[in-house]
């Protein structure tokens, strides 16, 4: 009986809340809460060492929380609470646990970001405690309309953290951009889940799953179009191509940390939905939904590989990247299996990782006023920072799906699930774009390990009047790059996490295996 | 002749279609968020259609929840456009050109 | 029994003493490595010093393994397996027959002679780890069982090559290490699909995941998978050996590469790609090696037909040995799908020929581009009157690589082509061809560069006799490549069993449905055998 029974008018019942399954939830929101009243109260500015502090031990209690619950679903069982809108799985746990991660490590970089520019105050932590819960909520949702939702708390502070750097010009662009296109997306989503409604009857996921599993419906052409307007609208969020022309314009104008906590939150919380509703929700119309996912899947792998070939910004490369990455998560979802979906939860798991530090790096590299992104930037970096060059190496490299990391077995993984589903020419396909990734990895890891001054006949050069030398001299920045206690320690987390998981990935793996054991 | 539901579920097609198209076509910032907001309320009577249809209230309560975020979407959304009326004149989504690539 | 569990191979009695001898002999490289990364830059000597220990300590475990080989015996020895990635069936299994156990030796040899005489002056510290990552990469890949660590193995090769190239290379070295990683990683891709499937499918067969190659071999495939995963594992062994026309990154790599990248590049990872073939393509795919024999049979003898074409019009030493070791690579391929007996021993066995006559060959042209920073053969000349020694090594070597009786050379390609003769008759005409031409190409080299006349610009510019280092580093390659062609029998004795283990089961598997070349079997016996 919650406190509030008494006041609810007669005959409208008031859903029983099991608080402690939100818990990672509420502990995000009441830690934005505390940080906001924390800001609003003391008289003077407080460094934003202290906040990042604070959102780390709020994360930290938040993962607590989540492994308590990993700990109660694997010893009693899944259930769901909410008049059913939100399922505590293993599944939701999992994301539960990498979101908490996830916002601890883009806490500590972020933090060293924020320092350099000289920008105070509690905003970013807030926006990425909140966007924070939202992914998880995203996880944990359902029913559509939560999802849709979880969907908007995710995002929302997104477009605001695109934006705020507001001396950048490109910032702000990038937050319109983000945010016209995040609406459109969401109106289509919803848009969708009507149709699915009127379809079904239900926004529910489990009972949308036994009226399609216990009807056939004859002329399903509503349910179809709010299936393919759902895919529509997850794909914007995910960033699949063709839906993906707003992540290089966001990714290059965002601020660097913020690009890289967008890259691994978003891609994970979109994700996690992508999953639940497709896998769980809809197996029994697979035959109408999976080649479109597999031709999503064909387009996101090799148009970001191909495109990103082409890139001379760094952010703007890793954004393609991302889209590449993207197509290796779809296989897993594809193979509409519980061994893909464990492996598209590694394969999130092992590039919210990766990607964080590599942007990490990016964010570096850039230097103060976050503006240095050329590959020119890049050249002779080793002589300037061996550790950070071979840190972003290993990245890079993971990246790419080098052996003995994380990247390795997230692809390995894929393309098992893959095969195992009979999808031999996507793993084929994924395995073309890998190769075709490389490419653009080693550039990168090349010109840091360069001597040379750049190439005469390289196009990004623009030579001075007075001869190739001089305008070379000026574009390589020389000099030792500093990186700040807080980022090295972010990095030390990203590379750690990435190389050991990657010689040792039984127990990563056995946690997906366990989190998607009963998937359903 | 009577108006039965397909009718509104047909208006709500045309909205959101139109909605769709106005996003795609038109370069207003504004005019582009009013597109929207125009196809968010397509999926709003969409809903209530069906909830009328089917008999059921959770279309109806959908509907606000859908409102509730529209709201908040103008919320943030206003104040992103207000933060680039400050540095430059206009606000057309084509102005803002320095992301190529 | 302890957590090092020891798995006998075959009903062997090999692993009676617990040592793990393998995996010491991987893991030795890392911590070598690992004492090399924590030294400070400054310590060139000590960092030296550590990687020529790590490299010796190697070299003396492979000689312990050798003590403990028992010959004549075919299956895997010495084998220990330990689950790594339980779930997904992935092991830790090492093991070693005669097909892997001269590579092994090989490249614990050639790793040692690599840091031994490496010349590179700038940033050791990272050349030293470098080379002792790569040495436990080609280590690991020749004794894995599991395939999917072979994989690991394999990929991992890349990153050390790629920096070495890009860190002390020559001037192109960029484009040229860009190159190799692109073409050799395309090319595992396609493996690590075909891995997958093939697994996939004897999960289906047997209910059991794994990637244990004693238990894949008894996969059954059908005549269209077969092919199919034969070519996907193919990709990766032809791009990486590399076999005509898959060639084209490594005259490219070779050359840019600094003489310690070239001498391991050719002596040790590119027999990384033949060994794939008689290890996996011979032992998984037995019915489609059959099927596609001839297709590989004939990209081999064009390897060595084009190879010795294109050599001897090479101005550029470096390229010339590149050229030839395509040449000697196209042996080695003939050799493999010959499928008889004295052919595949034979491609083994010149597999260890050519990793000692290349890097040989590799080291004294570095040597002769010391003292002339040149590698131009018309650049060169009369070098017999200054150098006498070297000209001798030069000339040994030269002949070795030719395959003149009394040195190793012949016998690998005696036996490979007196195998492949009785079963595929004009390849093997053909292949002799190409060893004629390897004898116009090689000699003229020599004969251009030793007795041909000096240039007069270079006419008073010293040209100093192997130092007594250089030496040592070339003296064990000499000595084994006199010893091995004088006296091949210890280590054919190895080699036989296991390869005559190998055809037998290629025989077991391929013989009921294909008719073999010129005798028709009779239907009944293949109805049987459905």
């Amino acid at each position: 009986m919650t406190p509030f029974a008494a006041l609810a008018p007669a005959g409208l019942a008031i859903p029983h809340i099991d608080y402690t399954a939100l818990l990672p939830e509420l502990i995000l929101l009441g830690g934005v809460l505390v940080l906001i009243g924390v800001s609003a109260m003391t008289p003077r500015r407080l460094p934003t060492g202290v906040y990042a502090t604070m959102t780390v031990a709020i994360a930290a209690a938040a993962l607590v929380a989540s492994l308590r619950l990993w700990r109660d679903v694997q010893n009693h069982g899944a259930f769901t609470t909410v008049a059913h809108s939100v399922d505590v799985d293993g599944f939701a746990v999992y994301f539960l646990v990498l979101v908490s991660c996830i916002l601890i490590v883009a806490a500590i970089i972020g933090s060293g970001y924020l320092r350099r520019e000289g920008i105070a105050g509690c905003e970013y932590y807030a926006l990425a405690l909140i966007s924070g819960s939202g992914a998880m909520l995203m996880a944990s949702a359902n029913d559509l309309i939560f999802i849709f939702l979880a969907l908007e708390v995710l995002s929302i502070p997104l477009y605001v953290m695109a934006g705020f750097d507001r001396r950048r010009p490109t910032s702000q662009e990038a937050a319109i951009k983000y945010f016209v296109l995040g609406a459109f997306s969401s109106a289509v989503f919803v848009y969708g889940i009507a149709l699915v409604y009127g379809a079904t009857g239900s926004t529910n996921l489990p009972e949308i799953g036994a009226f399609l599993a216990h009807n056939v419906i004859t002329a399903n052409g509503v349910l179809l179009a709010g299936i393919a307007l759902l895919i529509v609208g997850f794909s914007f969020k995910v960033a699949a191509v063709p839906f993906h022309m707003w992540t290089p314009d966001v990714y290059q104008g965002a601020p660097t940390p913020v690009t890289g906590f967008m890259a691994a939150l978003a891609k994970a919380g979109g994700f996690a939905a992508f999953l639940r509703v497709f896998v769980a929700t809809f197996p029994t119309l697979r035959g109408d939904w999976q080649p479109v996912i597999w031709a999503l899947a064909a387009l996101t792998l090799v148009g970001g590989a191909i495109v990103a070939l082409a890139q001379r910004d760094v952010k703007r490369m890793l954004a393609y990247s991302s889209i590449n990455h993207a197509g290796f998560v779809l296989i897993g979802l594809q193979a509409v299996t519980t061994k893909g979906v464990a492996a598209s939860a590694y394969y999130l798991f092992a590039y919210a990782f990766m990607v964080l530090g590599s942007f990490a790096v990016v964010g570096v590299v850039g230097a103060k006023g976050d503006r240095r992104h050329d590959l020119e930037a890049y050249r002779g970096l080793a002589a300037r920072n061996p550790v950070l060059a071979t840190v972003f190496s290993v990245l890079l490299l993971a990246q790419a799906g080098v052996p003995f990391t994380t990247g390795f077995f997230a692809k390995f993984y894929v393309i098992a699930a893959s095969v195992g589903a009979h999808s031999y020419a996507l793993a084929v396909v994924a395995m073309a774009s890998a190769a075709i990734a490389v490419f653009f990895y080693l550039r990168v890891v090349l010109l840091m390990y360069s001597t040379q001054p750049a190439d005469p006949g390289d196009e990004a050069t623009t030579p001075g009047p007075a001869g190739g030398g001089v305008a070379t001299l000026v574009r390589i920045p020389v000099g030792r790059l500093v990186v700040q206690p807080s980022i090295a320690l972010g990095l030390a987390v990203s590379v750690g996490v990435t190389v050991v998981f990657g010689v040792w990935p039984q127990p990563l793996i056995d946690f997906t295996r366990a989190a998607t054991f009963i998937f359903h | 002749m009577t108006i039965d539901g397909s009718w509104y579920l047909a208006l709500a097609a045309v909205l959101f279609t139109i909605g769709a198209v106005g996003v795609l076509v038109r370069r207003n910032v504004l005019v582009m968020f009013m597109c929207i907001e125009l196809m968010l309320n397509a999926a709003n009577l969409t809903f209530v259609t069906f909830s009328r249809e089917l008999n059921d209230i959770g279309g109806q309560v959908a509907v606000f929840f859908v409102l509730v975020v529209a709201a908040a979407e103008v919320v943030v959304g206003l104040g992103i456009i207000v933060a680039i009326y400050r540095h430059r004149v206009g606000a057309t989504a084509d102005d803002p050109h320095e992301l190529r690539g | 029994m302890s957590a090092h569990a020891v798995a006998v191979g075959l009903g062997a009695v090999a692993g009676q003493r617990a040592f793990p001898f393998l995996t010491a002999l991987v893991l030795t490289p890392v911590g070598a490595a690992l004492v090399a990364l924590v030294l400070p830059r400054r310590a060139v000597w000590a960092i030296r010093a550590v990687g020529v220990a790590g490299a010796l300590a190697v070299l003396g475990i492979a000689a312990a393994v050798l003590d403990e080989f028992r010959a004549g015996f075919g299956g895997y020895q010495m084998v220990s397996v330990h689950p790594w990635v339980g779930s997904l069936g992935i092991s830790w299994s090492l093991g070693i027959d005669g097909i892997s156990l001269f590579l092994v030796l090989l490249s614990a040899l050639l790793f040692l002679l690599a840091l031994a005489g490496a010349g590179e002056r700038t940033n050791v510290k990272s050349f030293t780890i470098w080379i002792l990552l790569l040495e436990a990469a080609c280590l690991g890949s020749f004794c894995s069982l599991d395939v999917l660590l072979f994989f690991l193995f394999f990929e991992t090769t890349l990153v050390p090559v790629y920096f070495i190239i890009v860190g002390w290379g020559h001037e192109k070295r960029n484009h040229a290490a860009m190159k190799f990683f692109i073409y050799t990683f395309t090319g595992s891709a396609m493996m690590l699909v075909g891995i997958v499937a093939l697994v996939s499918i004897h999960a289906g067969q047997t209910g059991v995941t794994t990637f244990d190659i004693r238990q894949l071999v008894q996969t059954h495939l059908s005549g269209t998978a077969g092919v199919l995963l034969l070519l996907a594992f193919t990709a990766a062994f032809a791009v990486k050996a590399p076999i005509f026309p898959f060639h084209t990154w490594s005259p490219d790599a070779y050359r840019e590469a600094p003489v310690a990248g070239s001498v391991l590049m050719a002596g040790v990872t590119a027999k990384l790609g033949t060994y794939g073939i008689v290890r996996f393509d011979l032992g998984l795919f037995p019915h489609a090696t059959v099927v596609l024999a001839p297709v590989f049979l004939t990209l081999g003898v064009a390897g060595i037909v084009y190879g010795a074409i294109v050599a001897a019009v090479q101005k550029d030493l470096k390229r010339l040995v590149a050229y030839s070791s395509l040449a000697h690579i196209g042996f080695i391929v003939i050799g493999a799908f010959a499928l008889t007996g004295e052919s595949v021993s034979g491609a083994v066995l010149q597999m260890v020929n050519h990793g000692l006559i290349t890097a040989a060959l590799f080291l004294l042209v570095a040597m002769i581009y010391r003292r002339r920073q040149t590698m131009n053969v018309a650049h060169l000349g009369g070098l017999q009157r200054r150098a006498p020694v070297m000209a001798a090594t030069f000339a040994v070597v030269v002949l070795a690589s030719i395959g003149v009786p009394g040195l190793n050379g012949f016998v690998g390609e005696f036996l490979i082509l007196a195998g492949t003769f009785l079963t595929h008759r004009w390849w093997a005409v053909v292949a002799v061809a190409g060893v004629v031409l390897a004898a116009v190409y090689l000699l003229w080299a020599y004969q251009q560069i030793f007795h041909g006349p000096e240039r007069e610009s270079e006419r008073d510019k010293p040209f100093r006799d192997l130092t007594w280092r250089e030496g040592a580093v070339l003296a064990p390659l000499i000595v084994l490549i006199v010893a091995m062609g004088v006296y091949p029998r210890p280590v054919l004795d190895r080699i036989t069993p296991s390869v005559d283990q190998l055809i037998t089961h290629v025989e077991q598997v391929a013989h009921p449905n294909i008719p073999r070349v010129g005798q028709p079997e009779p239907t009944t016996h293949t109805e049987v055998a459905k």
